[in-house]
Protein backbone atom coordinates (compact mmCIF):
# COMPACT_ATOMS: atom_id res chain seq x y z
CA UNK A 1 0.00 0.00 0.00
CA UNK A 2 1.34 3.41 -0.94
CA UNK A 3 1.50 5.76 2.07
CA UNK A 4 0.86 9.45 1.45
CA UNK A 5 3.18 12.03 3.03
CA UNK A 6 0.38 14.60 3.02
CA UNK A 7 -0.72 16.48 6.15
CA UNK A 8 -4.07 18.06 7.02
CA UNK A 9 -4.80 21.53 5.68
CA UNK A 10 -2.97 24.28 7.55
CA UNK A 11 -0.42 21.94 9.14
CA UNK A 12 3.26 21.52 8.28
CA UNK A 13 6.26 19.67 9.61
CA UNK A 14 9.61 21.32 10.36
CA UNK A 15 12.31 18.99 9.09
CA UNK A 16 16.09 19.17 9.08
CA UNK A 17 17.35 22.74 8.71
CA UNK A 18 14.00 24.41 9.40
CA UNK A 19 13.77 22.44 12.68
CA UNK A 20 17.31 23.48 13.62
CA UNK A 21 16.59 27.13 12.81
CA UNK A 22 13.42 27.13 14.92
CA UNK A 23 15.11 25.53 17.91
CA UNK A 24 18.03 27.97 17.64
CA UNK A 25 15.62 30.91 17.60
CA UNK A 26 13.70 29.50 20.57
CA UNK A 27 16.94 29.02 22.47
CA UNK A 28 18.09 32.60 21.91
CA UNK A 29 14.74 34.11 22.86
CA UNK A 30 14.36 31.81 25.89
CA UNK A 31 17.84 32.78 27.10
CA UNK A 32 16.85 36.45 26.99
CA UNK A 33 13.63 35.75 28.89
CA UNK A 34 15.47 33.75 31.56
CA UNK A 35 17.98 36.58 31.86
CA UNK A 36 15.09 38.98 32.58
CA UNK A 37 13.77 36.75 35.36
CA UNK A 38 10.99 34.94 33.45
CA UNK A 39 10.37 31.29 34.33
CA UNK A 40 9.21 28.80 31.73
CA UNK A 41 5.87 27.02 32.06
CA UNK A 42 4.93 23.90 30.10
CA UNK A 43 1.24 23.76 29.34
CA UNK A 44 -0.80 20.80 28.09
CA UNK A 45 -2.13 20.55 24.56
CA UNK A 46 -5.46 19.08 25.76
CA UNK A 47 -7.89 20.83 28.06
CA UNK A 48 -11.56 20.86 28.98
CA UNK A 49 -13.80 23.03 26.82
CA UNK A 50 -15.98 24.32 29.66
CA UNK A 51 -13.53 26.81 31.29
CA UNK A 52 -13.22 28.71 28.02
CA UNK A 53 -16.91 29.55 27.69
CA UNK A 54 -16.67 32.70 29.85
CA UNK A 55 -13.19 33.57 28.53
CA UNK A 56 -13.64 33.21 24.80
CA UNK A 57 -16.72 34.14 22.83
CA UNK A 58 -17.57 34.61 19.17
CA UNK A 59 -14.96 33.79 16.60
CA UNK A 60 -12.21 32.66 19.00
CA UNK A 61 -14.50 30.08 20.60
CA UNK A 62 -15.57 28.79 17.19
CA UNK A 63 -11.93 28.41 16.17
CA UNK A 64 -11.18 25.89 18.94
CA UNK A 65 -10.75 22.29 17.83
CA UNK A 66 -13.09 20.44 20.17
CA UNK A 67 -14.13 16.83 20.45
CA UNK A 68 -15.73 14.34 22.80
CA UNK A 69 -13.20 11.86 24.17
CA UNK A 70 -13.92 8.21 25.04
CA UNK A 71 -15.01 9.20 28.56
CA UNK A 72 -17.62 11.55 27.16
CA UNK A 73 -15.71 14.71 28.16
CA UNK A 74 -15.80 17.72 25.79
CA UNK A 75 -12.14 18.60 25.23
CA UNK A 76 -10.25 21.21 23.22
CA UNK A 77 -6.83 21.34 21.65
CA UNK A 78 -4.74 24.29 22.86
CA UNK A 79 -5.79 27.34 20.84
CA UNK A 80 -4.18 30.05 23.00
CA UNK A 81 -1.71 30.01 25.88
CA UNK A 82 -2.82 33.11 27.79
CA UNK A 83 -6.38 32.09 28.82
CA UNK A 84 -5.14 28.58 29.69
CA UNK A 85 -2.47 30.01 31.94
CA UNK A 86 -4.94 32.46 33.50
CA UNK A 87 -7.50 29.77 34.26
CA UNK A 88 -4.82 27.57 35.87
CA UNK A 89 -3.46 30.41 38.01
CA UNK A 90 -6.67 32.25 38.96
CA UNK A 91 -7.71 29.86 41.78
CA UNK A 92 -4.22 30.10 43.34
CA UNK A 93 -3.64 33.86 43.24
CA UNK A 94 -3.55 34.10 47.05
CA UNK A 95 -0.69 31.63 47.25
CA UNK A 96 1.42 33.22 44.50
CA UNK A 97 4.18 35.71 45.08
CA UNK A 98 3.53 38.65 42.75
CA UNK A 99 4.78 40.04 40.48
CA UNK A 100 5.07 36.77 38.58
CA UNK A 101 7.04 36.52 35.35
CA UNK A 102 6.29 33.54 33.14
CA UNK A 103 6.99 32.49 29.58
CA UNK A 104 5.92 29.66 27.33
CA UNK A 105 6.62 28.24 23.90
CA UNK A 106 4.83 25.67 21.80
CA UNK A 107 2.19 25.15 19.15
CA UNK A 108 -1.42 26.31 19.10
CA UNK A 109 -4.12 25.13 16.71
CA UNK A 110 -7.08 27.14 15.47
CA UNK A 111 -9.60 26.25 12.78
CA UNK A 112 -9.36 29.49 10.85
CA UNK A 113 -9.50 30.51 7.20
CA UNK A 114 -6.15 30.03 5.52
CA UNK A 115 -4.46 33.31 4.68
CA UNK A 116 -0.98 34.15 3.45
CA UNK A 117 1.38 33.13 6.24
CA UNK A 118 -1.43 31.93 8.51
CA UNK A 119 -1.50 28.19 9.19
CA UNK A 120 -3.94 26.31 11.42
CA UNK A 121 -1.11 25.02 13.60
CA UNK A 122 1.64 27.47 14.43
CA UNK A 123 4.28 27.98 17.05
CA UNK A 124 4.30 30.79 19.55
CA UNK A 125 6.59 32.10 22.20
CA UNK A 126 5.08 34.45 24.73
CA UNK A 127 5.54 36.06 28.11
CA UNK A 128 3.17 37.17 30.87
CA UNK A 129 3.71 39.52 33.79
CA UNK A 130 1.14 39.21 36.58
CA UNK A 131 0.79 41.76 39.37
CA UNK A 132 2.96 44.78 40.13
CA UNK A 133 2.47 48.42 39.23
CA UNK A 134 0.45 48.53 36.00
CA UNK A 135 2.23 51.39 34.25
CA UNK A 136 5.65 49.97 35.09
CA UNK A 137 4.58 46.49 34.01
CA UNK A 138 3.26 47.83 30.67
CA UNK A 139 6.55 49.58 29.91
CA UNK A 140 8.62 46.63 31.07
CA UNK A 141 6.72 44.21 28.83
CA UNK A 142 6.84 46.50 25.82
CA UNK A 143 10.60 46.82 26.29
CA UNK A 144 10.87 43.03 26.46
CA UNK A 145 8.68 42.74 23.33
CA UNK A 146 11.06 45.06 21.42
CA UNK A 147 14.17 43.32 22.72
CA UNK A 148 12.88 39.89 21.68
CA UNK A 149 12.01 41.17 18.21
CA UNK A 150 15.45 42.73 17.85
CA UNK A 151 17.09 39.55 19.13
CA UNK A 152 15.12 37.59 16.52
CA UNK A 153 16.15 40.01 13.81
CA UNK A 154 19.75 39.58 14.87
CA UNK A 155 22.14 41.46 12.66
CA UNK A 156 19.86 41.56 9.64
CA UNK A 157 20.30 44.91 7.93
CA UNK A 158 17.72 47.59 8.57
CA UNK A 159 18.11 48.80 4.97
CA UNK A 160 17.76 46.33 2.08
CA UNK A 161 18.19 47.43 -1.56
CA UNK A 162 17.90 51.04 -0.47
CA UNK A 163 14.57 50.40 1.26
CA UNK A 164 14.17 50.94 4.98
CA UNK A 165 13.24 47.70 6.73
CA UNK A 166 12.37 48.92 10.20
CA UNK A 167 10.25 46.90 12.58
CA UNK A 168 7.07 48.80 13.29
CA UNK A 169 5.24 48.55 16.56
CA UNK A 170 1.72 49.95 16.80
CA UNK A 171 0.29 50.97 20.18
CA UNK A 172 -3.35 51.38 21.17
CA UNK A 173 -5.69 51.37 24.14
CA UNK A 174 -8.81 49.22 24.35
CA UNK A 175 -11.96 51.30 24.32
CA UNK A 176 -10.16 54.49 23.25
CA UNK A 177 -12.66 55.10 20.45
CA UNK A 178 -15.79 53.70 22.10
CA UNK A 179 -17.29 56.97 23.34
CA UNK A 180 -16.45 58.82 20.12
CA UNK A 181 -17.95 56.04 17.99
CA UNK A 182 -21.10 55.92 20.09
CA UNK A 183 -21.50 59.68 19.80
CA UNK A 184 -20.89 59.59 16.05
CA UNK A 185 -22.94 56.58 15.08
CA UNK A 186 -25.69 56.01 17.56
CA UNK A 187 -26.14 52.77 19.42
CA UNK A 188 -27.21 50.60 16.49
CA UNK A 189 -24.48 51.46 13.99
CA UNK A 190 -21.44 51.85 16.24
CA UNK A 191 -20.07 48.36 15.58
CA UNK A 192 -20.32 48.86 11.82
CA UNK A 193 -18.55 52.21 12.14
CA UNK A 194 -15.84 50.59 14.31
CA UNK A 195 -15.23 47.98 11.60
CA UNK A 196 -15.03 50.66 8.92
CA UNK A 197 -12.53 52.69 10.92
CA UNK A 198 -10.45 49.57 11.63
CA UNK A 199 -10.36 49.09 7.86
CA UNK A 200 -9.18 52.74 7.50
CA UNK A 201 -12.32 53.82 5.62
CA UNK A 202 -11.61 57.52 5.17
CA UNK A 203 -15.12 58.57 4.19
CA UNK A 204 -16.75 56.87 7.21
CA UNK A 205 -14.07 58.28 9.53
CA UNK A 206 -14.53 61.80 8.17
CA UNK A 207 -18.30 61.61 8.61
CA UNK A 208 -17.77 60.45 12.21
CA UNK A 209 -15.39 63.33 12.90
CA UNK A 210 -12.51 60.85 13.28
CA UNK A 211 -10.57 61.59 10.08
CA UNK A 212 -7.36 62.15 12.02
CA UNK A 213 -7.66 58.72 13.61
CA UNK A 214 -7.32 56.98 10.24
CA UNK A 215 -4.88 59.50 8.76
CA UNK A 216 -2.39 59.87 11.62
CA UNK A 217 -3.55 57.34 14.22
CA UNK A 218 -5.10 59.61 16.86
CA UNK A 219 -6.88 62.98 17.04
CA UNK A 220 -4.98 66.19 17.77
CA UNK A 221 -7.68 67.16 20.22
CA UNK A 222 -7.84 64.19 22.59
CA UNK A 223 -10.96 65.58 24.26
CA UNK A 224 -13.06 64.16 21.38
CA UNK A 225 -12.31 60.75 22.91
CA UNK A 226 -14.10 61.69 26.13
CA UNK A 227 -12.97 59.83 29.24
CA UNK A 228 -10.34 57.81 27.41
CA UNK A 229 -8.45 60.88 26.19
CA UNK A 230 -6.22 60.80 29.26
CA UNK A 231 -5.25 57.16 28.62
CA UNK A 232 -4.25 58.10 25.06
CA UNK A 233 -2.23 61.05 26.38
CA UNK A 234 -0.30 58.63 28.61
CA UNK A 235 0.13 56.28 25.66
CA UNK A 236 1.70 59.08 23.60
CA UNK A 237 4.12 59.79 26.45
CA UNK A 238 4.99 56.07 26.58
CA UNK A 239 5.59 56.08 22.82
CA UNK A 240 7.95 59.05 23.15
CA UNK A 241 9.96 57.39 25.93
CA UNK A 242 10.27 54.14 23.97
CA UNK A 243 11.11 55.93 20.70
CA UNK A 244 13.90 57.70 22.51
CA UNK A 245 15.19 54.45 24.05
CA UNK A 246 15.15 52.61 20.69
CA UNK A 247 16.32 55.50 18.52
CA UNK A 248 19.29 53.55 17.11
CA UNK A 249 17.53 50.21 16.67
CA UNK A 250 15.46 50.80 13.50
CA UNK A 251 12.20 50.38 15.41
CA UNK A 252 9.37 52.72 14.48
CA UNK A 253 6.74 53.16 17.18
CA UNK A 254 3.39 54.73 16.46
CA UNK A 255 0.11 55.22 18.26
CA UNK A 256 -2.74 54.04 16.05
CA UNK A 257 -6.12 53.80 17.71
CA UNK A 258 -7.77 52.52 14.53
CA UNK A 259 -5.61 49.38 14.60
CA UNK A 260 -7.59 47.98 17.51
CA UNK A 261 -11.01 49.53 16.91
CA UNK A 262 -12.90 46.69 15.27
CA UNK A 263 -14.13 44.82 18.34
CA UNK A 264 -15.32 47.99 20.04
CA UNK A 265 -18.99 48.29 20.83
CA UNK A 266 -20.17 45.09 19.21
CA UNK A 267 -22.42 43.26 21.65
CA UNK A 268 -21.74 39.96 19.89
CA UNK A 269 -18.04 40.29 20.57
CA UNK A 270 -17.09 39.44 24.10
CA UNK A 271 -13.94 39.37 26.13
CA UNK A 272 -12.06 36.92 23.96
CA UNK A 273 -12.73 37.48 20.29
CA UNK A 274 -12.20 39.86 17.43
CA UNK A 275 -9.11 41.85 16.62
CA UNK A 276 -9.06 43.34 20.13
CA UNK A 277 -9.10 39.85 21.64
CA UNK A 278 -9.28 39.76 25.41
CA UNK A 279 -7.26 42.91 25.91
CA UNK A 280 -8.82 45.66 27.99
CA UNK A 281 -6.04 48.24 28.33
CA UNK A 282 -2.76 48.78 26.48
CA UNK A 283 -2.54 46.84 23.19
CA UNK A 284 0.34 46.47 20.76
CA UNK A 285 1.26 44.70 17.53
CA UNK A 286 4.50 44.45 15.53
CA UNK A 287 4.84 44.46 11.75
CA UNK A 288 7.72 44.10 9.30
CA UNK A 289 7.82 45.04 5.61
CA UNK A 290 6.24 42.52 3.29
CA UNK A 291 4.46 40.60 6.02
CA UNK A 292 0.83 39.61 5.82
CA UNK A 293 0.34 39.22 9.56
CA UNK A 294 1.54 40.82 12.77
CA UNK A 295 4.80 39.25 14.01
CA UNK A 296 3.47 39.50 17.54
CA UNK A 297 0.59 40.97 19.53
CA UNK A 298 0.08 41.74 23.18
CA UNK A 299 -1.63 43.82 25.77
CA UNK A 300 -3.19 44.12 29.20
CA UNK A 301 -5.89 41.57 30.05
CA UNK A 302 -6.96 42.15 33.67
CA UNK A 303 -10.53 41.40 32.55
CA UNK A 304 -9.68 37.75 31.93
CA UNK A 305 -8.80 37.32 35.61
CA UNK A 306 -11.90 39.24 36.69
CA UNK A 307 -14.07 36.90 34.62
CA UNK A 308 -12.38 34.03 36.48
CA UNK A 309 -13.30 35.68 39.81
CA UNK A 310 -9.68 36.61 40.34
CA UNK A 311 -8.24 40.05 40.97
CA UNK A 312 -4.87 40.41 39.30
CA UNK A 313 -3.37 42.85 36.85
CA UNK A 314 -1.86 41.08 33.86
CA UNK A 315 0.00 42.05 30.71
CA UNK A 316 1.55 39.76 28.11
CA UNK A 317 2.29 39.07 24.48
CA UNK A 318 3.02 36.31 22.03
CA UNK A 319 5.35 36.19 19.06
CA UNK A 320 4.77 34.04 15.98
CA UNK A 321 7.94 31.98 15.63
CA UNK A 322 7.01 30.75 12.15
CA UNK A 323 6.54 34.32 11.00
CA UNK A 324 9.88 35.42 12.42
CA UNK A 325 11.59 32.50 10.71
CA UNK A 326 9.75 33.02 7.45
CA UNK A 327 11.02 36.55 7.32
CA UNK A 328 14.54 35.23 7.50
CA UNK A 329 15.21 37.67 10.30
CA UNK A 330 16.51 34.94 12.55
CA UNK A 331 19.08 33.72 10.08
CA UNK A 332 21.48 36.58 10.40
CA UNK A 333 23.23 35.16 13.45
CA UNK A 334 23.08 31.51 12.53
CA UNK B 1 9.54 52.42 -3.70
CA UNK B 2 5.76 52.06 -3.53
CA UNK B 3 4.37 49.16 -5.55
CA UNK B 4 0.81 49.61 -6.76
CA UNK B 5 -1.24 46.71 -8.12
CA UNK B 6 -3.68 47.56 -10.88
CA UNK B 7 -6.40 45.27 -12.22
CA UNK B 8 -6.58 44.04 -15.77
CA UNK B 9 -10.07 44.34 -17.18
CA UNK B 10 -13.04 46.59 -16.47
CA UNK B 11 -11.56 48.34 -13.42
CA UNK B 12 -8.29 49.40 -15.07
CA UNK B 13 -9.76 52.47 -16.77
CA UNK B 14 -11.44 53.94 -13.65
CA UNK B 15 -8.33 53.11 -11.57
CA UNK B 16 -5.99 54.95 -13.94
CA UNK B 17 -8.37 57.88 -14.24
CA UNK B 18 -8.62 58.23 -10.45
CA UNK B 19 -4.84 58.03 -9.97
CA UNK B 20 -4.29 60.56 -12.76
CA UNK B 21 -6.78 62.95 -11.16
CA UNK B 22 -4.88 62.52 -7.89
CA UNK B 23 -1.64 63.50 -9.63
CA UNK B 24 -0.20 60.08 -10.49
CA UNK B 25 -0.02 59.97 -14.26
CA UNK B 26 0.50 56.48 -15.69
CA UNK B 27 0.25 57.49 -19.35
CA UNK B 28 2.94 55.10 -20.57
CA UNK B 29 1.29 52.06 -18.99
CA UNK B 30 1.71 49.08 -21.30
CA UNK B 31 -0.98 46.49 -20.64
CA UNK B 32 1.20 43.71 -22.08
CA UNK B 33 3.91 44.20 -19.42
CA UNK B 34 3.63 42.79 -15.91
CA UNK B 35 5.94 45.20 -14.05
CA UNK B 36 6.61 48.81 -14.95
CA UNK B 37 8.45 51.64 -13.21
CA UNK B 38 7.52 55.27 -13.62
CA UNK B 39 10.68 57.26 -12.85
CA UNK B 40 8.99 60.59 -13.49
CA UNK B 41 6.10 59.82 -11.13
CA UNK B 42 6.24 59.62 -7.33
CA UNK B 43 4.14 59.51 -4.18
CA UNK B 44 5.58 62.27 -2.01
CA UNK B 45 9.07 61.73 -3.43
CA UNK B 46 8.95 57.91 -3.42
CA UNK B 47 9.26 56.23 -6.84
CA UNK B 48 6.32 54.20 -8.11
CA UNK B 49 6.19 50.74 -9.60
CA UNK B 50 3.01 49.27 -11.10
CA UNK B 51 2.11 45.59 -11.38
CA UNK B 52 -0.74 44.65 -13.72
CA UNK B 53 -2.55 41.60 -12.35
CA UNK B 54 -5.90 39.87 -12.61
CA UNK B 55 -8.59 41.38 -10.39
CA UNK B 56 -9.20 38.07 -8.60
CA UNK B 57 -5.51 37.61 -7.78
CA UNK B 58 -4.80 41.13 -6.54
CA UNK B 59 -6.07 40.69 -2.94
CA UNK B 60 -3.60 37.85 -2.42
CA UNK B 61 -0.69 39.95 -3.70
CA UNK B 62 -1.71 42.75 -1.33
CA UNK B 63 -2.03 40.40 1.66
CA UNK B 64 1.42 38.95 0.97
CA UNK B 65 2.90 42.45 0.68
CA UNK B 66 4.12 41.82 -2.90
CA UNK B 67 2.30 45.04 -3.74
CA UNK B 68 1.83 47.73 -1.10
CA UNK B 69 -1.58 48.77 -2.34
CA UNK B 70 -3.96 48.08 -5.20
CA UNK B 71 -7.28 48.97 -6.75
CA UNK B 72 -9.64 45.98 -6.70
CA UNK B 73 -13.36 45.57 -7.33
CA UNK B 74 -15.37 45.44 -4.09
CA UNK B 75 -17.11 42.35 -5.56
CA UNK B 76 -13.81 40.46 -5.45
CA UNK B 77 -13.15 41.71 -1.90
CA UNK B 78 -16.59 40.61 -0.70
CA UNK B 79 -16.11 37.15 -2.15
CA UNK B 80 -12.50 36.58 -1.05
CA UNK B 81 -12.58 38.54 2.26
CA UNK B 82 -8.87 39.36 2.33
CA UNK B 83 -7.26 40.78 5.46
CA UNK B 84 -6.39 44.19 3.97
CA UNK B 85 -7.26 47.81 4.71
CA UNK B 86 -9.94 49.37 2.48
CA UNK B 87 -9.55 53.11 2.90
CA UNK B 88 -11.45 54.36 -0.14
CA UNK B 89 -13.96 53.39 -2.81
CA UNK B 90 -13.65 55.13 -6.17
CA UNK B 91 -16.54 56.98 -7.71
CA UNK B 92 -15.78 55.94 -11.28
CA UNK B 93 -16.49 52.44 -12.55
CA UNK B 94 -19.31 51.70 -10.13
CA UNK B 95 -21.80 48.93 -10.88
CA UNK B 96 -24.21 46.69 -8.97
CA UNK B 97 -24.68 43.05 -8.07
CA UNK B 98 -28.17 42.02 -9.09
CA UNK B 99 -30.57 39.13 -9.01
CA UNK B 100 -31.39 38.30 -12.64
CA UNK B 101 -34.21 36.17 -14.05
CA UNK B 102 -36.12 35.53 -17.25
CA UNK B 103 -39.20 37.12 -15.66
CA UNK B 104 -39.56 40.52 -13.88
CA UNK B 105 -40.50 38.67 -10.68
CA UNK B 106 -38.63 35.92 -8.87
CA UNK B 107 -39.69 32.56 -10.40
CA UNK B 108 -42.01 30.52 -8.16
CA UNK B 109 -40.72 27.04 -7.39
CA UNK B 110 -42.07 24.40 -5.06
CA UNK B 111 -38.51 23.39 -4.17
CA UNK B 112 -35.33 25.36 -3.63
CA UNK B 113 -34.33 27.92 -6.25
CA UNK B 114 -31.03 27.55 -8.07
CA UNK B 115 -28.80 30.55 -8.72
CA UNK B 116 -25.77 30.80 -11.00
CA UNK B 117 -23.03 33.18 -9.92
CA UNK B 118 -19.31 33.78 -9.90
CA UNK B 119 -19.63 34.88 -6.25
CA UNK B 120 -20.86 31.75 -4.41
CA UNK B 121 -20.03 32.93 -0.86
CA UNK B 122 -21.11 36.55 -1.20
CA UNK B 123 -24.27 35.71 -3.14
CA UNK B 124 -25.30 33.05 -0.61
CA UNK B 125 -24.76 35.59 2.20
CA UNK B 126 -26.79 38.32 0.48
CA UNK B 127 -29.62 35.96 -0.47
CA UNK B 128 -29.78 34.41 3.01
CA UNK B 129 -30.11 37.92 4.46
CA UNK B 130 -33.27 38.24 2.32
CA UNK B 131 -34.58 34.87 3.54
CA UNK B 132 -33.90 33.39 0.12
CA UNK B 133 -32.24 30.05 0.66
CA UNK B 134 -31.06 29.00 -2.75
CA UNK B 135 -28.75 26.39 -4.17
CA UNK B 136 -25.79 28.32 -5.51
CA UNK B 137 -24.06 27.06 -8.65
CA UNK B 138 -20.57 28.46 -9.20
CA UNK B 139 -19.88 29.53 -12.79
CA UNK B 140 -16.78 31.40 -13.89
CA UNK B 141 -18.10 33.21 -16.97
CA UNK B 142 -21.27 33.93 -18.99
CA UNK B 143 -23.38 33.79 -15.85
CA UNK B 144 -26.49 34.84 -17.75
CA UNK B 145 -26.42 31.47 -19.52
CA UNK B 146 -27.47 29.80 -16.25
CA UNK B 147 -31.16 30.80 -16.44
CA UNK B 148 -31.15 31.03 -20.26
CA UNK B 149 -30.11 27.39 -20.65
CA UNK B 150 -32.19 26.21 -17.67
CA UNK B 151 -29.15 25.27 -15.61
CA UNK B 152 -30.52 27.55 -12.89
CA UNK B 153 -33.66 29.57 -12.12
CA UNK B 154 -31.85 32.86 -11.58
CA UNK B 155 -28.40 34.43 -11.86
CA UNK B 156 -26.56 36.74 -9.48
CA UNK B 157 -24.11 38.89 -11.38
CA UNK B 158 -22.64 42.33 -11.98
CA UNK B 159 -24.82 44.72 -13.97
CA UNK B 160 -23.19 47.85 -15.39
CA UNK B 161 -25.29 49.26 -18.21
CA UNK B 162 -27.88 46.48 -18.46
CA UNK B 163 -26.98 45.93 -22.13
CA UNK B 164 -26.29 42.20 -21.70
CA UNK B 165 -29.62 41.73 -19.93
CA UNK B 166 -31.54 43.49 -22.68
CA UNK B 167 -29.70 41.53 -25.37
CA UNK B 168 -30.81 38.25 -23.75
CA UNK B 169 -34.26 39.44 -22.72
CA UNK B 170 -33.41 39.01 -19.02
CA UNK B 171 -34.75 41.09 -16.10
CA UNK B 172 -33.04 42.70 -13.15
CA UNK B 173 -35.33 41.45 -10.36
CA UNK B 174 -33.50 43.15 -7.50
CA UNK B 175 -30.27 45.04 -6.81
CA UNK B 176 -28.45 43.13 -4.06
CA UNK B 177 -25.40 45.35 -3.49
CA UNK B 178 -23.40 48.24 -4.89
CA UNK B 179 -19.99 47.46 -6.40
CA UNK B 180 -17.08 49.90 -6.70
CA UNK B 181 -13.35 49.81 -7.47
CA UNK B 182 -11.72 49.97 -4.04
CA UNK B 183 -8.28 51.14 -2.95
CA UNK B 184 -6.78 48.50 -0.64
CA UNK B 185 -3.55 48.55 1.37
CA UNK B 186 -1.38 45.84 2.96
CA UNK B 187 -1.31 46.17 6.78
CA UNK B 188 2.46 46.36 7.15
CA UNK B 189 2.80 48.68 4.14
CA UNK B 190 0.19 50.99 5.62
CA UNK B 191 2.41 51.52 8.65
CA UNK B 192 5.64 51.62 6.62
CA UNK B 193 4.38 54.18 4.08
CA UNK B 194 1.75 55.87 6.20
CA UNK B 195 2.65 59.49 5.39
CA UNK B 196 3.07 58.86 1.65
CA UNK B 197 -0.03 56.74 1.26
CA UNK B 198 -2.01 59.20 3.33
CA UNK B 199 -1.00 61.92 0.85
CA UNK B 200 -2.10 59.82 -2.13
CA UNK B 201 -5.33 58.80 -0.40
CA UNK B 202 -6.06 62.40 0.53
CA UNK B 203 -5.69 63.45 -3.13
CA UNK B 204 -7.82 60.50 -4.26
CA UNK B 205 -10.48 61.31 -1.68
CA UNK B 206 -10.51 64.93 -2.79
CA UNK B 207 -11.01 64.03 -6.45
CA UNK B 208 -13.33 61.07 -5.87
CA UNK B 209 -15.68 62.77 -3.45
CA UNK B 210 -15.27 66.36 -4.58
CA UNK B 211 -14.06 67.10 -1.06
CA UNK B 212 -17.44 66.26 0.47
Amino acid sequence: MKISAGLPTGVSAALFDSARRRRRLEARLSALLEERGFAEVLLPILDYFEPYRPLLTGRRLEQLYRFVDRDGQLLVLRGDFTPMLARLLAPHLDELELPLRLYYRGDVVRHQPLRPGRMREYSQLGAELLGGDEAEADEQMLTLFFDLLLEARGEAPAVVDGEEHALRVVLGVAGALDEALLAAAGEHEASDLALRIASRDRIAARRAGLAEVVERGYPTDLSVLGGTGEAVFELLALRDRLSSAYRDAAVEIEVDLAEFAAAALDPRIGVGSGPRGYYDGLMFAAYAPGTALALGVGGRYDKVFRSLSGDCSAVGFSLGLDLLLELGVAEARS
Amino acid sequence: MITIGLPKGRNLGPARAALAAAGLNLDGLDSSRLRQRFPDQSVLGTPVEVLLLKDWDLPLYVEHGIVDCAIVGSDVLEETQPDVFRPLQLKGGRSRLSLIAETPELPKRSGQLRAATRYPTWAARLLAARNLHVEVIHLTSSIELGPLLDLTDVAVDIVQTGGTLRAHDLHEVEVLAAVAPTFVVNRASFHAHRRRLSGLLGALEETETGGE
